[in-house]
């Protein structure tokens, strides 16, 4: 797929943030994800070209990060945590049920292209574990049916809106884009710091 | 304190440490690395990633040792290949600590977790530091117990570079050196944790002229190398020092042969030539020895026009024959060893009687000649390493002279030095050296040299042979030589054309740089090779002896295709005795050939564009060492004029007992540029080099090698792909009177009056098809 004048100088400004032309490098991956779904050939060929980075310096960065994907993942992306705290607070059971419920592996996609899912590492959220992550926005607190619930939805095509975040679940793509630091306008929309990670706090200052 | 040597010129003051190293005290420069400075005291610490030529990585661990530093200690070993030497510092390898001992035993059997036990079959089995260390520095037995990881094998990165996954280490010698030492990161360390693996991008194979150093420096069986995988075990080979054959640029290398056959050939070390490094072809082009066509026996043609096999008597008495009696000449060819080139010269002056002798097998001018027989050449590998400023002109040196390449290259990484290259447009490797183009049609280069600005006695211009084809050229590049006092190199694409200078092998030269015109220079020569006296008349060159009316030539190792595309029609009116490795053009027209040795078959030297002698030994014995020397020198006592050269040897020790010329020298006579040639809409200025691997003959047999050429492609710029209606990959056809030549175009920043083509590639060898290959006017159209 040929890029867009448009988008290519929407790549172009992305690289004039940085003193160095190769540190935009991990923002184009996520731009390329937010038009292509996940990092491409072409795009890697055009970061590479923009970057002057060879396409094997590329390669070598996207298949490093976990968040960039080398073949298509669902409009919602959605990341299990299986690290110590979530996995015994419900994780696994989540997501051993939800690849049951769905019939796919990890990193697999369900058949109408809507759903994937992957169990992920440490979100730095144990304080609402068991954590799951749609298209990297919070749903805190997890049950095996709240997931079951939430998968469904998004698989409708109207999932409810992240515990914390933005008020609507926004995609995949659209999600791609605010990573590569176009702002999508949300970011002080919903619940900022909660309750559960405040209390530390709280009792530091003698509050109750 | 103590002072470095660093150049000639310029002495440092490098600061020393001491330290102690196992209870030895050791004073080294600062900055050594611990792993470094214990190698110093013999003490072997075991490493896989560390390289002295690339930078330290630490990605291994194998090299821990126990470290303190004034009297407080690291709280755990530390990587030796990574750390300084620092005053009061006080290491403790494995051999007096049993800390470090047991950390690296632990990382050793960490590495084996997932190593096959396939030894018996690798190609590294015997010669492999995983396998030596894991003896030396491992433990007997793995307490693993699990089911070892597995990935599907190989996987061919290029086609002359396979990769076994699951035997890497992740040491990382192969990413580095590709993104270090030769510009081309084509391979990268991709995914993470335990799936990282060595890979290349996966539309785009790892095609590195440098590959085969990746397979030589992998401290396991990774990497392996196509044509060689499971020939040979390493203890079947028998090694010996060779040099390459391939380029002036000199490389040492290894030759390792089996039972009579050359299996491989590795670089060899020589920090003042090629470090650790060679090339893909002076690595795997050898097949052409074992060659189908490889002639093994002396013929001559018989009344039916046919070749027939005869004995050596018989063939000489022959070639004698129609030699002694006629006027004639002798092209050497430029790949001969200083040793035959030395054969030649003697063999024309006094069997022959004639100065009519030129090594020059390719497009040559009267004005190189005055060149090669006086300029002064003295720039070195040592010279670009402490160069301010390399000027590149009619010289690419990554296809040219590939280890020139490299040294530029390690200065540019290293110091950011500048290069400027005066070309017709950048290719890769200009790109690579970040040089600054001045872009120049073929031709018309001398306005280029002479607006050249801010050259110091520290600079280094790099001249290549192709500028003899540009009238002026050389003229303008002496007078910038001694105008500016920086240093010249002048870099033949032969490996024997430096040698075959010195040795005389020129129609106006006797050995040792002795100008014909001088008469105590011939009487020199004379005494030395106890005769009367030397002809004195200046010889024909290449192209006036294939033009002449001589009657009999005798012909090294030449392609006529390399001259003119008439030049085998000439010559097949003329009586040709042709001394040769495999059938070729000019055993087609010869009357009598005589078969000579492959490099790896005989001893000798080469001079590399340094003027370094290269001197090297048979590596496949049970040969007769049939270098062309011998031949000649049973020639000249068949016609009755003795050389008294039998064996190389012999050409060796009276050649270095000549010397060089002392006396009187005489300087360039400058000749005057062209100026542009004037060109319609339509048609461009054909410029051209030939690519590092190409359809060159030395090249053939070797599919795997050829696997990575560059594709042929004929480069024009933007405002003509724009008139011509063509974008980047369209088909586009040149012509001219002679032929035709039609490939896929890239479009590039490219001199507007200029295209380029690939001189002699795939569908591309321009002297055949096209009759010119520079400085010539063109007709473009898209195809």
């Amino acid at each position: 797929m040929a890029y867009t004048v448009e988008q290519v100088s929407i790549m172009d400004s992305i690289i004039n943030r940085y003193p160095r032309k190769r540190s935009a490098i991990m923002p184009l991956l996520h731009f390329v994800q937010s038009i292509d779904g996940y990092v491409t050939n072409e795009g890697i060929e055009l970061i590479g070209q923009k970057l002057e980075l060879a396409t094997a310096e590329v390669t070598a960065v996207s298949t490093f990060y976990t968040q960039y994907k080398s073949k298509p993942v669902g409009d919602y992306h959605v990341g299990i945590c299986t690290n110590t705290l979530c996995a015994v607070m419900g994780g696994d059971a989540i997501f051993e049920s939800i690849k049951e419920h769905l019939d796919i592996e990890n990193d697999g996609v369900t058949n109408d292209g809507k759903v994937s899912v992957e169990h992920i590492e440490c979100n730095a959220a144990c304080d609402y574990a068991p954590v799951v992550m749609v298209n990297w926005e919070f749903y805190d607190n997890q049950t095996v049916q709240s997931t079951k619930d939430l998968v469904d939805a998004a698989r409708a095509g109207n999932p409810p809106a992240p515990t914390r975040g933005p008020n609507k679940l926004r995609t995949w793509k659209e999600n791609s884009a605010v990573l590569a630091g176009i702002s999508d306008g949300l970011a002080n929309e919903g619940v900022q710091a909660g309750e559960p990670t405040l209390l530390g706090l709280k009792k530091a200052k003698g509050g109750a | 304190m103590s002072i470095q040597e660093l150049g000639a010129d310029q002495q440092v003051q490098v600061e020393m440490i001491t330290c102690v190293i196992d209870g030895f005290e050791i004073t080294v420069p600062k900055g050594t690395l611990v792993i470094r400075a214990a190698e110093k005291l013999g003490i072997q610490i075991p490493r896989f990633c560390d390289h002295p030529l690339l930078a330290p990585a630490g990605a291994c661990r194998q090299c821990l040792v126990d470290i303190e530093i004034n009297g407080r200690a690291f709280p755990k070993p530390q990587a030796s290949c990574t750390i300084p030497v620092e005053n009061g510092m006080v290491v403790k390898t494995q051999l007096t600590s049993p800390v470090a001992d047991k950390a690296q035993k632990g990382i050793m059997e960490l590495l084996l977790i997932n190593h096959p036990l396939d030894c018996p079959v690798c190609d590294k089995g015997g010669e492999c530091p995983l396998q030596n260390q894991a003896m030396s520095n491992g433990r007997a037995e793995s307490r693993f117990e699990g089911v070892k990881r597995t990935f599907e094998k190989p996987v061919a990165i290029s086609s002359q570079v396979l990769l076994d996954r699951e035997r890497c280490v992740l040491c990382a010698r192969c990413t580095r050196f590709s993104e270090q030492i030769a510009g081309d990161p084509f391979i990268t360390l991709n995914e993470r944790g335990a799936l990282q693996q060595v890979g290349i991008y996966e539309e785009e194979p790892f095609d590195s002229y440098y590959s085969g150093n990746t397979v030589q420096i992998c401290p396991v069986g990774a990497l392996t190398g196509t044509s060689y995988r499971f020939r040979a075990r390493p203890f079947d080979l028998v090694s010996t020092n060779s040099a390459c054959e391939h380029c002036a640029s000199g490389c040492a290398m290894r030759t390792d042969v089996r039972r009579g056959k050359t299996l491989r050939r590795l670089a060899g070390e020589d920090a003042e030539v090629n470090e650790e490094w060679n090339c893909d072809k002076g690595r795997w082009a050898f097949k052409y020895e074992v060659a189908k066509n490889r002639i093994k026996n002396p013929m001559i043609r018989d009344s039916s026009g046919q070749l027939q096999e005869v004995s050596w008597p018989e063939a000489l008495a022959e070639a004698a024959n129609g030699l002694k009696n006629s006027r004639s000449g002798v092209l050497v060819g430029g790949r001969v060893t200083i040793e035959d080139a030395y054969g030649y010269s003697k063999f024309a002056r006094v069997a022959l009687n004639t100065n009519n002798i030129d090594f020059r097998a390719r497009l040559h001018s009267q004005e190189e000649l005055e060149f090669l027989a006086t300029a002064k050449t003295n720039a070195t590998y040592k010279d670009l390493d402490n160069a301010d400023h390399v000027v590149l002109i009619g010289f690419e040196p990554e296809d040219e002279s590939p280890i020139v390449f490299l040294r530029i290259y390690k200065q540019v990484h290293k110091r950011s030095i500048k290069v400027t290259s005066i070309a017709p447009y950048a290719s890769r490797g200009s790109e690579k050296l970040k040089a600054n183009l001045i872009k120049s049609a073929s031709g018309s280069e001398v306005s280029a040299i002479s607006a050249l600005s801010g050259l110091t006695s520290k600079s280094v211009v790099l001249v290549g042979e192709r500028i003899s084809e540009t009238e002026g050229g050389l003229s303008s590049i002496v007078k910038l030589a001694s105008d500016t006092g920086a240093k010249l190199g002048w870099i033949p694409r032969r490996a024997g054309e430096k040698g075959a200078i010195a040795a005389g092998a020129l129609p106006n030269l006797l050995p040792g740089n002795r100008l014909i015109s001088n008469s105590s220079a011939r009487v020199d020569i004379a005494a030395a090779w106890s005769v009367d006296s030397v002809p004195s008349e200046i010889g024909l060159s290449t192209e006036e002896m294939i033009n002449s009316d001589l009657q009999a030539l005798l012909i090294g190792g030449i392609d006529p295709m390399d001259i003119s595309p008439e030049a085998k029609i000439k010559l097949a009116k003329k009586f040709i005795v042709s001394l040769e490795i495999r059938q070729s053009d000019i055993t087609d027209i010869a009357s009598v050939v005589l078969p000579v040795a492959p490099v790896v078959e005989k001893s000798g030297s080469f001079m590399d564009w340094q003027g370094k002698v290269r001197k090297f030994e048979a590596a496949v014995d049970q040969t007769l060492n049939r270098s062309d020397v011998r031949i000649l020198s049973m020639l000249a006592d068949e016609i009755g004029k003795p050389i008294n050269l039998p064996t190389v040897n012999s050409a060796r020790v009276e050649f270095e007992s000549i010397g060089s010329w002392d006396g009187e020298v005489s300087t360039m006579k400058l000749v005057v540029g062209a100026g542009n040639k004037a060109i319609n809409n339509d048609e461009a200025i054909i410029s051209s080099w030939r690519n590092l691997l190409d359809k060159g003959s030395l090249q053939d047999g070797e599919e795997n090698l050829a696997g990575t050429a560059r594709k042929s492609k004929v480069v024009i710029s933007q405002s003509r792909a724009k008139s011509l209606n063509v974008s980047d990959g369209d088909l586009v056809r040149v012509s001219n009177n002679y032929g035709a030549v039609t490939l896929a175009c890239q479009i590039s920043d490219i001199d507007e009056s200029s295209i380029w083509l690939p001189r002699n590639s795939l569908n591309s060898q321009l002297i055949r098809n096209l009759g010119v290959v520079s400085n010539s006017v063109v007709k473009v159209a898209k195809a």
